[in-house]
């Protein structure tokens, strides 16, 4: 799944994703379930806390 | 008519500028008329612009980013308007027109922080209660009563030195003693 993609699944711009997955910024627990939800998995998995 | 993101900033800055160009001539003809008119109009066809976009403006890292911005934005502000406030007043003995910019930066300031606190607190508690007809009513109220006061205070022309026969007289009773600076 491109960055494109998984930011129109989740709702947000794609730039967030970026910066998610650089570890730059901390999602509301919406996003991180939205996100979580559009990769097939869950919240825990996904994210390290 | 569908628009992307790029398309729509496009748009937007050329707008903007165009506006802008607008403005100024406006201004140097001095009507005033017109940079009304267009603010509506052109926040108007923003608006409508911003509808034809497909896919997303702004999500919530960028609410976060803006709602810091606006926090420091407004206390650089708000210090900057102390300073020049300040300086302006003690500089109004030598003219009076000191005086009306360091009230209009201090008003301006107050207007600031009364807003930011307002929306602070609907933001905080009363968006969630059923008060919030109520609450609105009552903050525009004061700030309409804020803006009357205001602007009968800088646009009355009362209690202040006017130049007249190369001497300052009194207009009212000024609080401040006459300019320094040479009266032509």
């Amino acid at each position: 799944m491109t960055q494109e993609e998984l930011a129109e699944k989740s709702g947000v711009r794609r730039e967030t994703i970026v910066f998610l997955e650089q570890d730059k910024y901390n999602p509301s627990l919406k996003l991180a379930h939205d996100v979580a939800n559009a990769l097939k998995t869950t919240i825990d998995k996904l994210f390290i806390f | 008519m569908q628009l992307t993101l790029k398309q729509y900033n496009f748009i937007r800055i050329i707008t903007v500028v165009i506006l802008a160009i607008i403005f100024g001539q406006a201004i140097v003809i001095k009507n005033f008329l017109i940079p009304v008119i267009l603010l509506v109009v052109g926040s108007l066809f923003l608006m409508y612009l911003r509808k034809q976009v497909k896919g997303i403006l702004a999500d919530e890292r960028d609410y976060v980013i803006a709602g810091k911005a606006a926090l420091l934005t407004m206390q650089i502000w708000s210090w900057f308007a102390v300073i020049a406030m300040f300086a302006f007043l003690a500089l109004s003995d030598r003219d009076p027109v000191y005086q009306a910019i360091g009230m209009t930066i201090s008003f301006s300031v107050c207007i600031f922080m009364l807003l930011y606190s307002v929306i602070c607190r609907y933001y905080n508690k009363i968006k969630f209660t059923d008060k919030r007809l109520l609450f609105s009513a009552f903050i525009l109220a004061i700030f309409l009563a804020f803006f009357i006061v205001g602007g009968l205070r800088l646009f009355s022309g009362e209690d202040n030195w006017v130049c007249k026969n190369g001497q300052w007289v009194s207009h009212g009773n000024p609080s401040s003693s006459a300019p320094t600076a040479e009266c032509k």
